[in-house]
Parts: structure tokens; C-alpha cells; sequence
């Protein structure tokens, strides 16, 4: 049964057979979780501040992935508006501590259910339609909220951009990234441990039937605009929830770095580590991350690099990074 | 704002954007064409035209050539440069995973490179613009103000078009074209051959994407980020219904018409902002566009 629509995502295959036993996979995972969970709690004792800006920085990419990864991986959904509600994330939580001096746990949550919002009523407009039209719409939202952010002086200071003070609990303050380091780390946890629950819910099993075939999700009585809504909102809480991230250890934010440039960004972390898995969308954060922080300073390098990579992972590697490197070790091991 | 001032600006609106809007439709026919024959949208469209404007100013400013060589040549190079990326890249992209959406990506990894590059020679640094391909006059239309090159934009690009409408309706290749749209597996079993077809249709929309390029960089600053320009070319292909060439070309001119008005009668910071609430009000109303005909029914 089979839904010939025009933007259709890779079915994931089954793991490549003969790799290893279950039994030793599952102890692989466990080892590597926890040699991951170790990592995190050395790293601020033995790195300089700005290694730590970087770890930061991609424990926002982790999240903003993980919301993108629910509406297109799981969802099969291609919105492309994701810089838009990280966007609304970020002004959110940061006038939220400007002006109202809101302690930080209360602006991120806003700035969560803000975007949201956004998401949600955007969602129930653009989820009419789908496929191209659907990343069109997105896209022409994206666009139109980025010229918001950089029109709308009183509010997000336009152009000049808006210096966000410290994040604030109590008399607490968050000045450096050393600080804005754990806060950072949990609040990307959890995010984790919340896209896990939902992927294996009722939730995520729906979003997966729509993925595969509306129609035949329809059939089996699973409502599907109700699911598509859902993920496009949750999507954006994430994405808010990132922006309310970045907030604790940016002081400052321009709407240029707002635009398609980042939702592209971010689709190719997803899409490099793999559609329609929770390990694809972290790990693509945490590589492509690394290699766009590498060719900073070289920014035609850097766009270079990055259209070789889309193409040629669509050309040899369509499934993403970790399913090339399972196949890869699952030919070895059989010789 | 007296009746007078409103009736001047409406005439004005008008000329201007059929001219804006005549490349508008031309990089909308180039994307539409694509998307007829294999339902990807290309996302590297507004990158083939600045590319294909820079090799130009390469030619024509660097190279001092004349301009009688630097025009077939810059068409010749998207041509060729479009052809072979349908040949080498997204035949293999569809062999190691069917799926339409790949292409796009893969599209969107066309349209990094290429910025990049430019960006990389240098020549999008500053702001460049074309040398004055003809002494620009003012002509008065009615109480309109156009120039002659406005004049001679307008003029190419509905020759272009017409050529276009007509090798795509009554030539053999044309019929494989549209065949191919139609459904590709019984094109395939009746002789076409499928690379060949797919290669010849994005030549054409590289061809198209120089031309638009040709006629447009005399009158913007050329950067690397000029390619921006597409999402025009998006709001017309969207507005005339994704599918349809004669939407393309009908949303392009209302595009360009549309953008004049905003920018007359509301302000020039709200132009950005015009396609883009277009395309959501389009996308809104009438998701199928002005020519997209009904909404198909798709089999499961």
C-alpha cells in the first residue's frame, strides 16, 4: 500500500542482519550512554570557555534537531519555517528577562509555549495542504517572520539587535558559558528523554502511521489532521525551547541568523545523521555542528562544504550517516 | 493621495511590473518546467540565475568580450552546467533512494555550491553591476515612465516564452516532455528516453534561468546573493498553480504588478515582505492556484 506522494520519506529498513546479537547491542548502547553522560559531566573541568560556548551551542542544535526530526522524520511533514519559531524562542524568553526580569525556568517555559502557539495556529493553516505546498507555505512564513524580527523596532530592536541581559534565578545570575553549561545540558536532556517518550507513545505510533500513508492511517481511525497539527506544534515548542537555550548563554541575537539559512541548517543535520531516528537527528547536531563551527571563518568554504555534503550523501548515503556506517560494519563483519 | 496621484501610480505600477514581472515569469516557467517532469522542486533555481549572471559579467567585463558572443555562451554554459547535474548527480540520487525529497535536498545542496563558489572568486564581494548594454531613454507611456530597456527585457522575455510554449506543444521533444509529466513509466514503455528527456528539461530551465539572469543584472547590483531573487519566481509558479506553465506566466506578471503597487501605494520596506504574504494567501485561499485545476485525487 503505497502513497505516491511527492515529497515521501525513505522508509526506514530493518538493521542489516549479522551485525551483532541484541543482547551485546543493547550493552554497546548502554556503554556508549554512559561514557556520553561521563563526558558531560568532566567536560566543564577540563575545557576552556570556549570549548564550552561550542558544547552549548550544539546542545541547541540536539534540541532544534529533535523538533525538526518529530514533524519530518516521524511525521513525514516538510515544514520549513523552524528558524522562525526558534526565532520566537529566543525574544520570548529574552523579553522575557529584559523587561519583566522573569527567572529563567519561567521565561524558557514561555518561550516554549509561545512558539508553540505559533506553531499550532501556523500548523492548522498550512496542514491543509501538503507536500511542496506545504514547504512553501512554511518557507513563505519563515521568511515573513524574519522580516518581523528585523521590522519590528519597538519590540526586537530591528535591525540593531537585541542585547539579552543574564538569565536570572532568584539572586542567581548566569554570566558565563561555564555557568549556562549545566542549565543548558539538562534542559537538552530532558528534551532527549521527552522525544523518546513520545516516539514510543500512542503519539509517536500515529505519527508514524501518517508518515507512512495518511490514507491508510485514516482508515485505521487514527486522526490524522489532529496528529499532523500535533507534531507541527510540538516541532515548534522544541524549537522555542532551543531559542529559550541560547538565550542563557547569548547576550546577543541579530534577526539575520533567523532566516531559511538556519531551518536549512538544521534539515541538513537531520537529513546527514539519518531521517526518522532520534540517534540520526543528535548525532547529525553534534557532527555538522562541529563542522560548521570549523569553517567559520571561511564563510565560501563553508558553503562549499556544506552543498557538497547534501549532495553527496543523497548520491551515496541517502539514509544518513549511522545507517551508512551500520551497513558499512555489517558488510565487514560479513566479509 | 488625490485621484490624479492614484491613476499615475496605477499606470506606473502597471509597466514596471509587467517588466519586473516578465522575468519573474521566466524563472517561474523554469521551475514550473522541472517540477512538470519530476516533481521536484528545484531550490537552486534563484542560484542557476546568479551563477548564469556572473559568468556573464565574468565574460563581458574580465574577458572584455562582445556581447554578441557573451549571451549564447552564458546560455550554453547553464545549459550544460544544468544537463549535466540532472546526468551525474540526480540520476544517482534517484537510484540510492527514489524518493522525491532527496532530489530537493540535493537540490538545495546545488544551490549552496554554487553560492559559495562565486563567493570564493571573489566577484560577489562587492556589488556589481552590468555595463550598459544599451544607452537607457526614458519613453512615456500613457503617464507612465519605462526606458528602452525596459522595453527590450519586456520584448525578449515574451519571445522566450512563446518559443518555449511552442517547442513544448508542438514538437516531438515538446510531446516526450509532456508525456513524461504524465506519467513516466508508460513514456518509458512507448521509446522515451527518460535520462535524456530529464536532462534536455533542465538544460532548457538552466537556458531559461541565463536568459532571466541576462535581462535582469543591468538593472539590480549583483551580489552572491542575488539567487534571493527566486522567491519570486516561487510566488508566481505558486500562484499560477505549480503545474501550469501559462499560471507561471500569468502569476509572474501579477507578481511583478503586485510588488510595484505595495512598493507605490504602502511602502518600500513592505515589498520584502509582498511575495511571501502572496504565497500564504494563495496557499490559503486557493491552494491549487489560479490554473492549477482541481485538486487530484490520489490513489492509495
Amino acid at each position: 500500500m503505497s502513497d505516491k506522494s511527492v515529497l515521501m520519506f525513505p522508509r526506514p529498513k530493518s538493521d542489516t542482519p549479522g551485525l551483532a546479537k541484541p543482547g551485546s547491542m543493547l550493552l554497546t548502547q548502554g556503554a556508549l550512554m554512559a561514557l556520553g553522560a561521563a563526558a558531560l559531566i568532566v567536560l566543564p573541568f577540563l575545557v576552556t570557555g570556549y570549548v564550552l560556548y561550542i558544547a552549548n551551542l550544539l546542545l541547541v542544535f540536539i534540541v532544534l534537531c529533535l523538533g525538526l526530526h518529530l514533524v519530518i522524520g516521524e511525521t513525514g511533514q516538510f515544514a520549513l519555517a523552524h528558524a522562525a519559531f526558534y526565532g520566537i524562542g529566543i525574544y520570548t524568553s529574552g523579553l522575557a528577562g529584559n523587561a519583566l526580569g522573569w527567572p529563567f525556568p519561567l521565561s524558557m517555559l514561555l518561550a516554549g509555549l509561545v512558539a508553540g502557539a505559533v506553531g499550532l495556529v501556523i500548523g492548522a493553516v498550512a496542514l491543509r495542504m501538503r507536500d511542496i505546498y506545504l514547504a512553501l507555505a512554511t518557507f513563505a512564513f519563515g521568511e515573513a517572520m524574519q522580516w518581523v524580527f528585523l521590522n519590528w523596532d519597538q519590540v526586537t530592536g530591528g535591525p540593531n539587535g537585541l542585547r539579552i541581559s543574564p538569565a536570572r534565578l532568584g539572586s542567581l545570575e548566569v554570566l558565563t558559558d561555564r555557568q549556562a553549561y549545566p542549565v543548558v545540558v539538562i534542559v537538552a536532556l530532558l528534551m532527549i528523554v521527552l522525544t523518546v517518550v513520545i516516539s514510543r507513545s500512542r503519539l509517536g505510533r500515529s505519527f508514524r502511521a501518517v508518515r507512512e500513508s495518511d490514507v491508510a492511517a485514516m482508515a485505521m481511525g487514527i486522526p490524522v489532521r489532529r496528529a499532523k497539527i500535533t507534531a507541527f506544534g510540538l516541532s515548534a515548542f522544541y524549537a522555542g525551547i532551543a531559542g529559550s537555550m541560547f538565550a542563557t548563554f547569548s547576550t546577543y541575537i541579530h534577526p539575520d541568523s533567523l532566516g531559511f539559512q538556519t531551518t536549512i541548517l538544521v534539515l541538513t543535520m537531520v537529513v546527514v545523521g539519518g531521517l526518522g531516528s532520534i540517534t540520526g537527528a543528535v548525532g547529525g547536531a553534534i557532527v555538522f555542528g562541529l563542522i560548521s563551527e570549523f569553517l567559520r571563518q571561511t564563510p565560501s568554504y563553508q558553503e562549499i562544504i556544506y552543498g557538497l555534503i547534501l549532495i553527496v550523501f543523497m548520491m551515496y548515503a541517502p539514509r544518513g550517516l549511522f545507517a551508512f556506517v551500520r551497513d558499512l560494519m555489517g558488510r565487514m563483519a560479513r566479509g | 493621495m488625490t485621484i490624479d496621484v492614484v491613476f499615475l501610480f496605477l499606470q506606473q505600477g502597471v509597466a514596471s511590473g509587467l517588466v519586473i514581472g516578465s522575468v519573474y515569469a521566466l524563472i517561474a516557467l523554469a521551475i514550473v518546467v522541472i517540477f512538470k517532469t519530476s516533481e521536484v522542486p528545484n531550490f537552486s533555481q534563484g542560484e542557476m540565475v546568479m551563477a548564469a549572471g556572473y559568468i556573464a559579467l565574468y565574460l563581458l567585463v574580465f574577458r572584455s568580450m562582445p556581447l554578441w558572443i557573451v549571451m549564447p555562451a552564458t546560455i550554453l554554459a547553464a545549459y550544460a552546467g544544468a544537463a549535466l547535474f540532472r546526468r551525474l548527480v540526480l540520476n544517482q540520487v534517484a537510484r540510492a533512494n527514489g524518493s522525491p525529497v532527496n532530489l530537493v535536498i540535493a537540490t538545495l545542496g546545488l544551490s549552496y555550491v554554487l553560492r559559495g563558489f562565486v563567493r570564493q572568486t571573489g566577484f560577489g564581494d562587492t556589488p556589481r553591476s552590468f555595463p550598459p548594454v544599451i544607452e537607457p531613454q526614458s519613453i512615456m507611456i500613457g503617464q507612465a515612465a519605462v526606458t528602452t530597456l525596459d522595453l527590450v527585457i519586456l520584448t525578449t522575455a515574451v519571445l522566450v516564452m512563446a518559443a518555449f510554449f511552442w517547442m513544448f506543444k508542438y514538437t516531438k521533444i515538446g510531446r516526450a516532455m509532456r508525456a513524461v509529466g504524465m506519467n513516466p513509466k508508460a513514456a518509458q514503455l512507448v521509446g522515451v528516453d527518460l535520462t535524456r528527456i530529464h536532462m534536455i528539461v533542465w538544460g532548457l530551465s538552466g537556458g531559461i534561468s541565463a536568459i532571466a539572469a541576462l535581462l535582469i543584472s543591468p538593472k539590480v547590483l549583483m551580489t552572491a546573493d542575488m539567487g534571493s531573487i527566486v522567491t519570486m519566481g516561487f510566488a508566481a509558479a505558486i500562484v499560477g498553480g505549480f503545474t501550469s506553465l501559462p499560471g507561471a506566466v500569468v502569476g509572474g506578471f501579477l507578481i511583478g504588478i503586485i510588488e510595484n503597487f505595495v512598493g507605490l501605494f504602502i511602502s518600500s520596506r513592505a515589498i520584502v515582505l509582498a511575495p511571501f504574504v502572496a504565497i500564504m494567501l494563495v496557499l490559503v485561499i486557493r491552494p491549487q492556484g489560479l490554473f492549477g485545476g482541481r485538486v487530484e485525487i490520489k490513489k492509495v
